[in-house]
């Protein structure tokens, strides 16, 4: 016989990183009855509030449904108790990447304001450690040719190893996540099976269907869209990039098709930034509360962007001070990428992977 | 005054469409077919002032006994249409009950609207203006029993508005369970924190009161008499002490439930399953600990709903107890910051305002409440597994505690404690679920004894706020019923109706029916079993005329002799025109408005129904219906209000009397040979007055199926 034990540790941090008092939930379901993403059975976020408010965190870890939801404040805005259930939801996302990240102390020191210089500092030390080792340390003279200043295949290389060393703790974290997701959910036939579930999603995902549903809150469904697409064109173009240092033209000319892609994609990437960042500033029904983790994500994504954009400027108007601008967006990328299993960047990963589980076991 | 000598005016108003859907001067002259009539009017704007005037001037000039206003409902226009006291009124309702109901300038209208008011000129012409009955030896004063929350409460709203009061405590001090509380659910803004109880606080201001007094370790000995004149006899410590008082408000409160009635949550076979009652009391001496083992808990969990809401125990929710488990769980909360708290709970109710104490409550994370249903309590180590079913979580949970609370509902005290010397009984009737209120929307605090009004938990279980609220009210209907019975007026539902019962007693059979039946236990018996009328217990509802075989009960404006001659006023076409008649006896209180609203709403009904407002349905006297069938009605219809405990007769049982009488009436018809069909009972509810269309149509199928009555023309 299994008893109920409730992690009231648990329940403290939850009502702490939301900033809900969220066991005052009466359980009235009008969450889940606005939701327009809720699967027809044991639908949420009903079932999570309770769960949330009995500390049962081991329920809560392996919950597909907690990525299902899309974040667009339906539930918040209609809350009578004005307990946000979307916000709890979203922490509980939050909960995951640190539950679930290898190794333990990063997940923890990444949603910590106070470990931010720490966070920033890193990448800074160890590309300036690059520059010094590669002897390129010092602001050349004459027109702005960053190769002369930044030696990259070194970079690439190192930071393609820390990325490396950073994914491969992802895939344990992962494996656990996937272990919890099939422990929590008691099905006894699945619905579907795994791959074509899975291409199902990932055509939902590219189209961003799930967020056409956010009817009141459209905005959301552009902004999204632009930074999504926008990341995944420049993730194509800057790995074209690392092959054009290689084997041919670099930089790349203003005209290249390439790099004309690679300019859409920053504007792209940076207008649904700059609505996101907007909304939530300024959302006046104040759909959903934002904390540090979201802020730290949408803001260096934002300024990653922006830099981009800055040091072509600073490259062609030939700037004294484009050397710095580079180095700073340099840190950016690195802080961006090297860190997505511990950020809020990682959701694309658990919700691909709950969404495509969810598929299979034919809740969606 | 004997029927010829009396003089009476005919008004007949032709407004709102009377003029241009009937014949008016047929209408006058039906009036004056068999009569002598000394006055009669027609106008098209009868209830202006300026025209009123005229008819007080006629009464004056003619020296008029009686006059009948042939216009719309009696239900309304009753300012306009007010004249001297002393002058019999009969509205005779030719708009909501003809016109709007019928097809206009057709004959069977017309024979409708004549009939009508062939029987407002009959009616008139029998009944009197009934004077009231006031005794010499009435006084004002306020007996309350019980000095609990809600005793205290009506003595001092009492006191307040100027009324002596004596208040009766059993036990040595006064303040009953409230008293006994360590702490109360919130009562006032913001909801949030527990308070001190109020009771403490009102035992001081009732002491500031000089017009209260109030007897402790005292019981009722025997309560005698009427509103207005009880006499009450109080035992106080070994001596008698005699009392005159008015009316009486009777607070004696609850009792819990009998917990080991709940074999099913483990009480008294488990040493560590608890009442909230016993957690209250652990509370007050300072420690909450197992009882097995007077160790600290480390774990406790509340049951809800323990036998309440429930058709084996209590079927009822006692509305306190969710509160009072929510104020516990913070009282074990207060005492250990360790300790974990479930609530296991049907619904949780949260009247009034203490929603936002539930709130408050679900801030501590260490409160975790659920939905649910506890099917097993087990003891193993020494602890409790309770397992529930049906959660909120989905699916079923175990739990190991320390302590299991059950929250047990209340149940009414005794009301035998009044000890009355009544002839039906020495305490108040139970109603739904023994509590001794009538009922609860319509007349809260009546019980069925008038001049005594229940206050607090013993009329409907509650918090200590709903009690203050209630004995506020019940304090109310007390010196409502003081100041009613000086004016020699009866109390609710027939508000300053002055007509009580006339007993020729020269007749009367000792047959004891009026004393069985009568509702509110106003005749008391002598040995012999003769009826002895109590007229302040009254409320005029003529259940008792209904009930007289003899016919020897009636009112001076509501009698035996009014309704028959009514009756026949009616001119009964003969078997060949194919004109069925149906008389309809319809009750005052929500038929009769009923019928009005249909015709308000133009819904069209058969013209061939003759309606006779009654007080109540109860009051129909079985000679009526006989002299109906033996006048030629086709068929009889009772329509009175819905019985039963959600939907009252506005006189608790009179709407079923007609149903038990229907044996007797059965009889009748079977003596003179007639189908059972031809009488009909009907229940209805005001709002349901879309019914009567169809409810008519189907008792006049019914009717043409067997036949005209074959004492037509005899």
């Amino acid at each position: 016989m299994s008893f109920i034990e409730p992690d009231i540790d648990f329940i403290k941090h939850l009502k702490k990183d939301c900033g809900s008092v969220l066991t005052t939930c009466m359980q009235c379901g009008s969450c889940t009855a606005v939701c327009d993403l809720s699967p027809e059975n044991n639908p949420f976020p009903r079932k999570e509030m309770i769960w949330a408010s009995w500390g049962l965190k081991d329920k809560l870890l392996g919950d597909p449904d907690i990525w299902l939801c899309h974040q667009c404040g339906d539930c918040s805005a209609t809350c009578p108790r004005d307990i946000r259930p979307g916000d709890v939801i979203a922490s509980l996302r939050n909960y995951c990447y640190q539950y679930y990240a290898k190794p333990h102390f990063l997940g923890i020191i990444m949603q910590k304001p106070a470990f931010l210089p720490l966070i920033i500092g890193f990448p800074v030390v160890i590309i300036s450690l690059i520059l010094i080792l590669a002897g390129t340390f010092k602001i050349p003279d004459g027109p702005v040719i960053y190769s002369k200043f930044f030696p990259h295949g070194l970079l690439n290389i190192s930071f393609l190893l820390l990325v490396l060393a950073s994914f491969s703790g992802f895939v344990i974290g992962l494996k656990q996540y996937w272990k919890n997701l099939k422990h929590s959910t008691t099905v006894v036939k699945p619905n579907g099976t795994l791959l074509p579930g899975f291409f199902s999603v990932l055509s939902t995902i590219l189209t961003h269907k799930n967020f056409r549903f956010c009817t009141t809150n459209r905005y959301r469904y552009w902004a999204h869209f632009g930074v999504f697409w926008g990341f995944v064109m420049l993730l194509a173009v800057t790995f074209y990039a690392i092959l054009a240092t290689l084997f041919f033209e670099y930089p790349m000319a203003f005209w290249n098709p390439v790099k004309i892609l690679g300019n859409l994609a920053g504007l792209f990437l940076l207008i649904g930034c700059s609505i996101m960042i907007w909304q939530r500033i300024f959302d006046s029904e104040k759909r959903t509360n934002s904390n540090y983790s979201d802020w730290f994500f949408i803001i260096s994504l934002f300024l990653l962007t922006a830099s981009g954009l800055i040091i072509e400027i600073a490259r062609l108007q030939n700037w004294s001070y484009a050397y710095h601008l580079y180095f700073i967006h340099l840190v950016l990328v690195w802080m961006v990428i090297m860190y997505i299993p511990y950020t809020k960047f990682a959701h694309f990963v658990y919700r691909t992977i709950a969404m495509t589980y969810s598929k299979y076991l034919g809740r969606i | 005054m004997n029927k010829e000598a009396k003089k009476i005016g005919v008004y007949v108003c032709s407004g709102c469409g009377i003029g241009q859907n009937l014949d008016i001067d047929a209408l006058q002259s039906a009036a004056s077919e068999n009569n002598d009539i000394s006055i009669s009017r027609v106008h098209s704007f009868l209830c202006q002032k300026k025209y009123c005037e005229i008819i007080h001037n006629d009464i004056i000039d003619k020296e008029l006994h009686s006059i009948v206003i042939a216009a719309c409902s009696p239900r309304v226009k009753t300012k306009e249409f007010s004249f001297d006291p002393s002058i019999v009124v009969e509205r005779v309702n030719l708009r909501e009950q003809v016109i709007w109901c019928n097809p206009p300038n057709d004959e069977d209208t017309q024979m409708l609207a004549e009939d009508y008011l062939r029987m407002g000129v009959a009616k008139a012409l029998i009944i009197e203006q009934p004077e009231p009955f006031i005794s010499s030896t009435l006084n004002s004063d306020i007996l309350v029993v019980g000095g609990g929350i809600s005793g205290i409460t009506s003595a001092i709203e009492s006191a307040k508005a100027g009324y002596r009061v004596v208040i009766v405590e059993k036990e040595a001090q006064a303040g009953g369970w409230s008293s006994r509380l360590l702490k109360q659910v919130p009562y006032s803004d913001p909801f949030g924190t527990l308070q001190d109880p109020i009771i403490h606080e009102k035992i001081k201001e009732l002491q500031s009161f000089k017009n209260i007094t109030l007897l402790t370790s005292s019981e009722i000995k025997e309560i005698s008499g009427q509103p207005g004149e009880f006499s009450v006899s109080i035992l106080n410590k070994n001596t008698i002490m005699e009392y005159m008082v008015a009316s009486i408000i009777l607070a004696t409160g609850w009792e819990p439930y009998n917990a080991t009635n709940l074999k099913e949550f483990g009480y008294s076979m488990h040493a560590d399953v608890v009442t909230n009652v016993e957690l209250e009391e652990m509370a007050k001496s300072g420690k909450i600990v197992r009882p097995s083992n007077g160790q600290d808990v480390q774990s406790v969990l509340f049951i809800q709903c323990a036998g309440s809401r429930d058709k084996k125990h209590l079927p009822y929710c006692s509305a306190f107890c969710c509160a009072t488990s929510l104020k516990q769980a913070k009282y074990i909360r207060n005492f250990s910051t360790e300790t974990k708290v479930f609530v296991v709970y049907k619904d949780i109710r949260m009247p009034g305002k203490l929603e936002y104490f539930y709130k408050e409550i679900q801030k501590d994370e260490q409160i975790f409440l659920t939905k649910g249903t506890v099917s097993e309590i087990t003891e193993e180590n020494n602890q409790l597994l309770v397992t529930v079913k049906d959660t909120l979580i989905d699916e079923v949970i175990n739990i190991k505690v320390d302590l299991v609370v059950l929250a047990t509902g209340m149940t009414p005290r005794n009301s035998e404690d009044l000890n009355l010397t009544y002839r039906q009984g020495k305490g108040l009737p139970g109603l739904k679920y023994n509590f001794p209120d009538s009922h609860f929307i319509c007349f809260p605090y009546e019980t069925r004894r008038t001049g005594i009004y229940a206050a607090g938990a013993i009329r409907a279980p509650g918090t200590i706020s709903a009690c203050i609220e209630d004995a506020t009210g019940a304090a109310l209907k007390a010196i409502q019923c003081i100041e009613s019975t000086k004016r020699g007026e009866s109390v609710h539902p027939r508000s300053g109706d002055i007509s009580s019962p006339e007993l020729y007693m020269q007749r009367c059979t000792d047959c004891k029916r009026c004393t069985e039946e009568c509702p509110f236990g106003a005749y008391d018996e002598t040995e012999k079993g003769t009826p002895l009328p109590n007229p302040y217990r009254c409320r005029s509802c003529g259940i008792c005329m209904g009930s007289c075989p003899e016919r020897i009960i009636s009112f001076k404006d509501f009698s035996i002799n009014a309704v028959s001659s009514m009756i026949k006023a009616v001119h009964i076409p003969d078997e060949f025109e194919e004109k069925p008649r149906i008389l309809a006896f319809v009750c005052e209180n929500d038929a009769y408005p009923a019928f009005d609203m249909a015709g308000i709403n133009h819904l069209q009904y058969s013209a061939y129904i003759r309606i006779i407002p009654v007080r109540c349905i109860g009051s129909v006297n079985k000679v009526w219906i006989s002299d109906a069938l033996s006048q030629g009605f086709d068929g009889i219809l009772q329509i009175g209000c819905k019985p039963g405990d959600d939907y009252q007769c506005h006189y608790i049982h009179g709407s079923e009397l007609t149903e038990t009488r229907g044996e007797n009436i059965q009889e009748t018809l079977q003596t003179m040979m007639l189908e059972p069909e031809r009488i009909r009972t009907e229940f209805i509810e005001i709002n349901e007055f879309n019914r009567i269309p169809e409810m008519i149509e189907d008792y006049l199928e019914t009717i043409e199926e067997i036949g005209p009555n074959p004492f037509k023309d005899m």
